[in-house]
């Protein structure tokens, strides 16, 4: 998705609103939270847990944190999305600990994006976002290219064109029932690529 | 070759192009059943935890992949209710707007509303107490009304009818009009002259 840096004008609206909710007006905060929610949504919270039922609880308890905790945030020149992107990683990484899941897999998910940090730096929250989502494609990518062929066109028609079942099978040229059985192992096989290659690199703290 | 598919999390993914066991088979329909649901933002809340954990993985290719948008009326829901989580799960006000954290937090209010209340209902039983208890106020009996202003048969009035007399009705309802016109006069009067 194309971006444009945040403007001078809208950064100055932005920190109009942080200023009136931090006075207590609760309200002013609405546009920004609206403005945001999404690149937090999916761009944060759900490729980190993968599960939109939780990803949008944690996105609520993100948006409601950051209205309690408004007063505690000082405007540095640029815009709050860093604050906001860094109170829904510490709300991953508690759903994580207090989860009986596969602590490969998760571990592989909070695996940390590196995003520019540099306080000078004046990256709006759509730089970031598309940051952020650049580098989990390139982490997507890299699983990928240790899978079968087969497999990895099965994710690609599936997951990523979306296509249905049937259009899927029909360009591999097999029945519907045997294109499940290939994208039900493409699935295995990226899940066992993917917490492969973070604990390989130093990403996972220990295994299953 | 077929594949033992007991141990879906862990164990070996089998070649692209090795059979598949029946029971794989039903595995597969079941994720690609979870899958189209997913996709279709349906889905359920219940699955194994083989199933929910390759659904993850499903997911966050997706994501990555920049597929998973948050609807509209999801997000604008989501916000609102944040924001009403954050002045402690008020019920919001009537504009659907949020009341502000200072006005929220004036929580003296209802305790003078209860403490003005109560003091109110003390002075009141105190004041009923002092005033000691109301006499019952005496209530005169009335007089008992008169037997001739009293509904009575005519029978003394008018006595036996002869034979001879059985025609003269009217002579009898003269008789018995005058009469209870004198009660009615008498009673009528009589009232006027109370105070």
């Amino acid at each position: 998705m194309a971006s444009e840096p945040a403007t001078a004008v809208e950064l100055e609206e932005e920190q109009r609103q942080v200023e009136e909710a931090q006075a207590g007006n609760l309200d002013a905060m609405r546009p920004i939270l609206e403005r945001y929610a999404q690149p937090l949504y999916g761009t944060v919270i759900l490729p980190r847990l993968g599960d939109a039922a939780s990803a949008e609880e944690v996105l609520r308890d993100t948006l409601a944190t950051a209205v309690e905790k408004i007063r505690r945030f000082t405007w540095q020149g640029k815009s709050i999305y860093p604050w906001l992107r860094q109170i829904a990683i510490n709300k991953v990484y508690d759903v994580h600990r207090q989860s009986k899941r596969s602590r490969r897999l998760a571990d592989a998910m909070v695996h940390e994006v590196p995003i520019e940090s540099d306080p000078d730096s004046h990256a709006d929250a759509q730089l970031i976002a598309d940051q952020e989502r650049a580098a989990h494609r390139a982490r997507i990518d890299e699983a990928m290219v240790n899978i079968a062929e087969r497999y990895r066109l099965a994710i690609e028609l599936r997951l990523i064109q979306e296509l249905p079942r049937e259009d899927c099978a029909k360009k591999l040229g097999i029945t519907i029932g045997t294109f499940d059985v290939l994208l039900f192992r493409a699935v295995r096989a990226f899940r066992k690529q993917f917490g492969e290659r973070t604990i390989d690199s130093g990403g996972a703290q220990d295994g299953d | 070759m077929a594949t033992d598919d007991d141990d879906i999390l862990t164990g070996p993914v089998p070649a692209p192009d090795a059979d598949a066991t029946p029971s794989e088979r039903a595995r597969a329909k079941t994720f690609a059943d979870l899958v189209d649901k997913t996709l279709a933002g349906r889905t359920p809340p219940a699955m194994s935890t083989d199933d929910r954990a390759l659904l993850e993985v499903a997911t966050v290719i997706r994501a990555a992949s920049g597929k998973a948008e948050l609807p509209a009326a999801k997000r604008r829901s989501l916000v609102e209710d944040a924001l009403r989580q954050a002045v402690g799960g008020a019920g919001g006000t009537s504009s659907g707007g949020v009341v502000p954290i200072e006005r929220a937090r004036r929580r003296w209010v209802p305790w003078a509303v209860a403490g003005t209340s109560t003091l109110v209902a003390v002075a009141a039983v105190l004041l009923l107490w002092l005033r000691g208890a109301p006499t019952a106020p005496t209530v005169a009996m009335p007089e008992p009304t008169p037997v001739h202003q009293l509904s009575r048969p005519a029978d003394p009035l008018i006595g036996p009818i002869s034979r001879e007399q059985v025609g003269d009705a009217s002579t009898r309802i003269d008789t018995i009009y005058a009469d209870r016109l004198d009660g009615y006069r008498e009673r009528r009067l009589a009232r006027g002259r109370k105070p």
